[in-house]
């Protein structure tokens, strides 16, 4: 209460990454909790580039938990919703809010309410894992406002988790795991910190956001019949992953990028495998990405090793991980295999970090149409506009407090 | 010899047809044998539609095999050759032939040269499973011409397997297994026959030609490729496939083309997921080939029940099953959502039988263009000729002989 009953309100901001999983997760043994058949790694992408930014308020004039999602209200009745404020408010403890001097006691909090505004500085439809920065970012932030403080090591993970099952690994930075878990209640189904993202100061990350016209099966959905119908995934997720993530762990370890690569691809397939092997099939990828795929294995054959790794989410835009050596190189194929549609501007193209567009020597359109066909691309097809636009980035932080 | 020592020439025509795998073939476990990792179970297409037709003749004035593909001339130097001309010549027998009196002995057989000339009614190009009806042809014409007896069910099989896998299903008609056999040497690696084409009377089959500009990795490279990269691969080949064998084996025993629809569907998806999977992957169907899935999809699902089975080879084309009762709406269906490009006639763009044309109501090109919009169809894309034609032809005879 202010102390002398006016008018009060307390606020946190907190910003959370999204992240892009190279061993993935698709299918959950428990559909209430959200816990997976199968562990998964990631890396956390730079919060300057694809982010939430969540300010929660809380307030006594609150009448009721609000959220708006980039301008617009939306509903919080959504079971998810529900259990993650549940689990946040049973774990609400006495804070002082060193600003305004407020107190609000454990007590407080079982009838205070909360506004949320939450925002990505991505497009949402870009299917660009919005769900997992956005539930991550309100988990944190909720958890900062609250003065939670883990009973368990990753226990705010598990919360995260509760909301959308990705979003527990954008809590770290750099690569990250999040471990399956045996117990029924979830209390180990958590995500723990691999590598920082500083360990891997010269990885660059190209995402190719791909136009796509189809409506795509959501994850939520596409998991479900997955997990009902394709008898490889299951085989996937008790006898490939397991294994994989070991590797994926020494890989990691060792800064073994070869390794990294190729467990990466062939994850990334396996997944659009089992999705495959769904009835009905479902299908994230389209020719433009496939084609994508393409490029990035033509040109590791031609060089005998791995030059980059992909990776595609349920959905058809491209994740491509390069050595910053490499990612001028990266840049020239996929430039020239995709240069803008007419009328486009460079950094309306290119977003993102300018640094592999200055080592590829590109500042102007003109740049891109005089690339040299490299030595093992076929005479480029007229493509037609098929990549919206290309974002540089590189991992970063996970979810932390702004300001 | 000609009683009179004049020169003589005997030859044997023959006509064997595609087949299409329903169970795929995916896999060897013995590279010169030809023996697969699983059973397979396939579809004997009608030979009036699709088929080799092949001559061989001997004459004691050739002075080396040769063959004729399609009015080229081909090396016959290949093991696949090499090995089919060989078991043919260790069980050649004595012969009269009755039109010319002209006798060969066992012992002659050994040192008569054989002229073969093979002729293909359908584009090779068309990935329309050409070398298996090619082998089938050639080892069934040989065989003819040779006197050559089985020596036990399935022999002839087994030689035709060693040209091409697939190829020993074709000496069949209608529905056919190939049993994978536990035998290292391969004699029980045999084609079986299942069902006859006369007990699917109302089967009907719609063959969509995707055009594709792109050269796809051939099946024996692929598959290689898959074996040694593939983890599901494997999984597939000994925990799924026997199974579904069974279930297949049962479905067409009870005539029931609920199941074989939901089995054909699944596994030529599982067949791709496997490619997938694969290390590089490789991508058979394209977005046309997605395109005609969700089709199919979608009407069974708006009618609550298979109305159509598809499946894919190694290749974007699309073979789909249908009861010739629901025929006409198939093609009600493919052709609003592809149409004859410009400046195409009806009768090049629809070969094959002109019943299910007419059980449309369709007879120009006009027809076509006034066809309603089916029921669960979204508003047709303008498709760009994506489809090179459509061939109607239905199960039908096995290898036989011509005249």
């Amino acid at each position: 209460m202010g102390t002398d009953g006016s008018a009060w309100i307390v606020s946190r901001t907190a910003r959370a990454p999204s992240n892009i999983a190279v061993i993935k997760y698709w299918g959950k043994r428990d559909e209430d909790l959200i816990l997976p058949l199968n562990s998964s790694i990631s890396v956390t992408l730079d919060p300057n580039d694809l982010s939430a930014t969540t300010t929660v308020s809380t307030s006594p004039d609150f009448d009721a938990d609000r959220l708006w999602l980039n301008d617009k209200e939306v509903s919080l009745s959504s079971h998810r919703y529900v259990s993650c404020l549940k689990e946040l408010r049973d774990r609400a403890t006495d804070v002082k809010d060193e600003k305004t001097g407020i107190v609000i006691t454990k007590e407080d909090w079982k009838h205070l309410k909360l506004h949320i505004v939450s925002k990505n500085n991505f497009p949402t439809a870009a299917g660009l894992a919005s769900s997992a920065a956005g539930f991550a970012c309100l988990v944190f932030t909720v958890a900062q406002l609250m003065g939670i403080k883990e009973s368990f090591p990753g226990e705010l993970s598990t919360i995260a988790r509760r909301g959308s099952g990705s979003a527990c690994r954008s809590l770290h930075g750099g690569f990250v795991k999040w471990e399956m878990g045996k117990r029924d209640d979830g209390k180990d189904s958590i995500a723990v910190p691999l590598a920082e993202h500083h360990e891997w100061d010269d990885l660059r990350i190209v995402i190719c956001v791909v136009s796509s016209r189809q409506k795509e099966v959501s994850s939520t959905s596409g998991m479900q019949e997955s997990v009902q119908t394709s008898p490889l995934l299951h085989y996937r997720a008790k006898e490939v992953v397991p294994k994989r993530i070991t590797e994926m762990e020494e890989a990691l370890s060792k800064r073994d990028f070869s390794s990294f690569a190729k467990l990466t691809c062939a994850d990334s397939n396996q997944f659009h495998a089992t999705c495959l092997d769904t009835s009905p099939p479902i299908f994230y990828m389209n020719d433009t990405s496939r084609r994508i795929i393409g490029l990035v294995e033509r040109w590791n054959k031609s060089e005998g090793s791995p030059q980059a790794a992909y990776t595609f989410d349920a959905g058809p835009n491209a994740v491509i991980f390069v050595p910053q050596k490499s990612g001028g190189a990266l840049l020239h194929r996929l430039l020239y295999e995709f240069p803008p549609p007419e009328g486009m501007n460079l950094s309306s193209y290119v977003v993102g970090s300018t640094e592999l567009l200055e080592a590829l020597g590109i500042d102007k359109l003109e740049d891109i149409r005089s690339l040299e066909r490299p030595i093992e691309s076929p005479k480029r097809d007229e493509g037609h506009g098929e990549l919206a636009y290309l974002i540089c980035t590189r991992p970063g932080n996970g979810a932390s407090l702004c300001e």
